[in-house]
């Protein structure tokens, strides 16, 4: 899967590409808005992500040029404004999801599946580890063929950990994901360690495996090990 | 007061007060002037009787005009002037008449003369002349009030025209235009510093919302890629427990200066009034709505909660400002809290109250809602939340208030 990473800060974009290349996919690059208009034109992207600040243009003025050379693309649009009238405006404009900065590569991560599983670029509503299996239209967590009864919470955590499969994942970013970026970074994180705890124990009832790696008390990484 | 009120007010005053000063003149006027002409004819009068008597001998009478005989007095040889009060047989009443009279020798004769006239009652000079000046009065009033009327429409018009059109001033719009033309100097100048003003208001909050997008932006971006590479680091497979560590405490200061630098522009925009879409928003719903948001920290602290909500309150104000608002007072309320405490909310369309248990505050309360106020100086949180809270119910005119009483903290907002 092809994507676009449309941002004029290069220490940020390279830190995005690595991220998003351990993960499968091909990233290219634009760091201006001109450079972003001839990528647009020449080549066809599966998903387009574009930070609205951009040297030489505003980056509204891009999604009209997305939409007529890349209408099926899924675009993903990052601001560091914060400010609700981009936000409306670019959504309006038919930008697929918004991200605002500073954001979790973990949570860009998450978006980016979330926009691929929609379109279904992959063909599929449904994510696969191992003995698990999510179906990502009907919300529903199986295991080894028998379905997981999960409350909604645990649901998004299980599925934001099995997006971000071999990656540690800070609590920080658990919190934001599930909560909203509202609920403040300096509370403890028990409530957090309520639910994976929950996670863990109904996994291992189903006779599933633990995944669910703490790390030094910093994350988690769900993987084989 | 309206303009016209006021110059009408003051025209009533000034020329009340002229006019019954005029009034009083003019009667002291009249009545002197008449009794110097009454006493002329009189005095002109008893000379012609003196004439009479001395050429033909007769005595003329004509009651109470004039009266002559003679007496045994001593001559006199000045007028007397005496006012007197005659009955009258047709009026049936005594009526006031001036006399001059004179004791004179006449052909070796002493005579008494008099002659007299009706004064007019001064009563009834008082009555005319307050009836004649009141009706000059009113008449003049009443076209001055028309004239001010007919002028103030037409002279202040394009002055109403800019008032309507300055009401109708908003930051958010890009041109301002005064439609209005005058031919007076002082409304065309008056436009004229008007659209001045407003351009100039304009390019500054322009120009500070710029700044403010662009501070944002100059600070989250590095923001980003701080964070984007400390979560690369963290990828790390053979990272040891010193070094991941130091990564995730760095991670967290550098999430908490993101967050402070959002709080601040929060309110710089709030204070800004860029916030301008409002709509009527249910209150209740969307109490009810972050409630959920926070439902595991207040199970996690065992919290009891206690919702006395109004399922039809609707606010008018925008969306994002509410939704700040309810976030950061039951945030609040459960971070302030203590174990198996107690939260009450109270909704109704004339206030919102949220109340939770905790200890006493130490320090004054007053300064709650100062910026970076903290009840505890080792807390994390910066002490952002109230002041919000405070500059959204400053905005929307709301009044806010907190107490702490029978072991609660209590924030009340009146709508």
């Amino acid at each position: 899967m092809k994507i676009l990473i449309i941002e004029d800060e290069k220490e940020l974009v390279r830190a995005i590409k690595n991220f998003l290349e351990t993960e499968g996919f091909l990233c290219e690059t634009a760091f201006s808005y001109f450079e972003a208009e001839d990528s647009l034109s020449a080549y066809i992207y599966d998903i387009i992500i574009l930070d609205l600040t951009l040297p030489g243009g505003d980056g509204l003025n891009l999604i009209k040029l997305i939409k007529d050379r890349n209408r099926q693309a899924g675009l993903l649009i990052v601001s560091a404004k914060n400010s609700l009238d981009d936000k409306i405006k670019g959504l309006d404009m038919g930008a697929d999801d918004y991200i605002t900065k500073p954001f979790h590569l973990a949570e860009l991560n998450s978006r980016i599946k979330s926009l691929a599983r929609r379109q279904h670029f992959d063909g599929t509503n449904e994510l696969i580890f191992n003995e698990i299996k999510i179906n990502t239209d009907s919300n529903e967590v199986f295991i080894s063929g028998t379905m997981l009864a999960l409350t909604k919470k645990e649901y998004e955590i299980l599925l934001y950990f099995i997006v971000n499969r071999n990656k540690v994942i800070t609590r920080e970013s658990i919190a934001e994901h599930v909560w909203g970026d509202n609920i403040s970074y300096a509370d403890n994180f028990d409530f957090i360690y309520c639910h994976i705890k929950n996670i863990r124990k109904k996994i291992e009832l189903n006779n599933g495996r633990n995944y669910l790696h703490n790390i030094y008390g910093i994350g988690y990484k769900f993987s084989e090990r | 007061m309206r303009l016209l009120q006021k110059t009408s007010r003051t025209y009533f005053l000034v020329s009340g007060t002229g006019f019954l000063i005029a009034g009083v003149v003019f009667y002291f006027v009249v009545s002197l002037f008449f009794k110097d002409q009454l006493n002329e004819k009189l005095h002109h009068d008893i000379k012609n009787i003196s004439r009479t008597i001395m050429k033909n001998g007769t005595l003329p009478n004509y009651y109470p005009f004039i009266e002559t005989r003679e007496v045994s007095a001593q001559p006199e040889h000045s007028f007397k002037t005496i006012d007197t009060l005659i009955f009258d047989g047709f009026e049936k009443r005594k009526i006031p008449y001036r006399q001059i009279s004179l004791i004179t020798v006449i052909n070796d004769k002493v005579y008494f003369i008099a002659a007299r006239d009706t004064l007019i009652e001064e009563d009834d000079l008082l009555e005319v002349i307050a009836i004649v000046t009141g009706l000059v009065f009113v008449l003049l009033l009443v076209s001055l009030y028309f004239i001010n009327r007919k002028l103030s429409l037409k002279i202040w018009q394009p002055f109403y025209k800019t008032l309507n059109e300055l009401k109708e001033f908003s930051y958010e719009k890009p041109r301002f235009k005064l439609s209005s033309e005058s031919q007076l100097y002082e409304f065309t100048e008056l436009n004229k510093t008007l659209e001045k003003l407003t351009r100039k208001v304009i390019t500054d909050y322009q120009s500070l919302k710029r700044f403010t997008e662009d501070a944002s932006h100059e600070i989250q971006t590095p923001l980003a890629v701080i964070q984007s590479k400390l979560e690369t680091l963290l990828q790390y497979p053979d990272l040891k427990k010193e070094q991941a560590e130091l990564i995730s405490s760095t991670y967290v200061y550098a999430l908490r200066i993101s967050k402070l630098t959002q709080t601040l522009l929060l309110l710089t925009k709030i204070a800004n009034d860029q916030f301008p879409d409002k709509k009527a928003i249910n209150l209740a719903e969307l109490i009810r709505e972050k409630i959920k948001m926070f439902e595991d920290h207040i199970l996690e602290k065992q919290l009891t909660l206690n919702k006395d909500i109004d399922p039809d309150c609707f606010i008018e104000t925008n969306f994002f400002l509410a939704e700040s608002l309810i976030i950061n007072l039951i945030s609040n309320a459960v971070k302030h809290n203590v174990k198996s405490g107690t939260i009450n909310i109270t909704l109704d369309k004339n206030h919102l109250e949220i109340s939770n248990s905790g200890e006493k505050p130490a320090v004054p309360t007053t300064k709650f809602f100062d910026r970076f106020y903290k009840t505890n100086e080792s807390s994390d949180s910066p002490g952002l939340g109230l002041a919000i809270v405070k500059e959204i119910c400053r905005l929307n005119k709301w009044e806010i208030n907190y107490v702490f009483e029978e072991n609660l903290h209590k924030v009340i907002i009146k709508f």
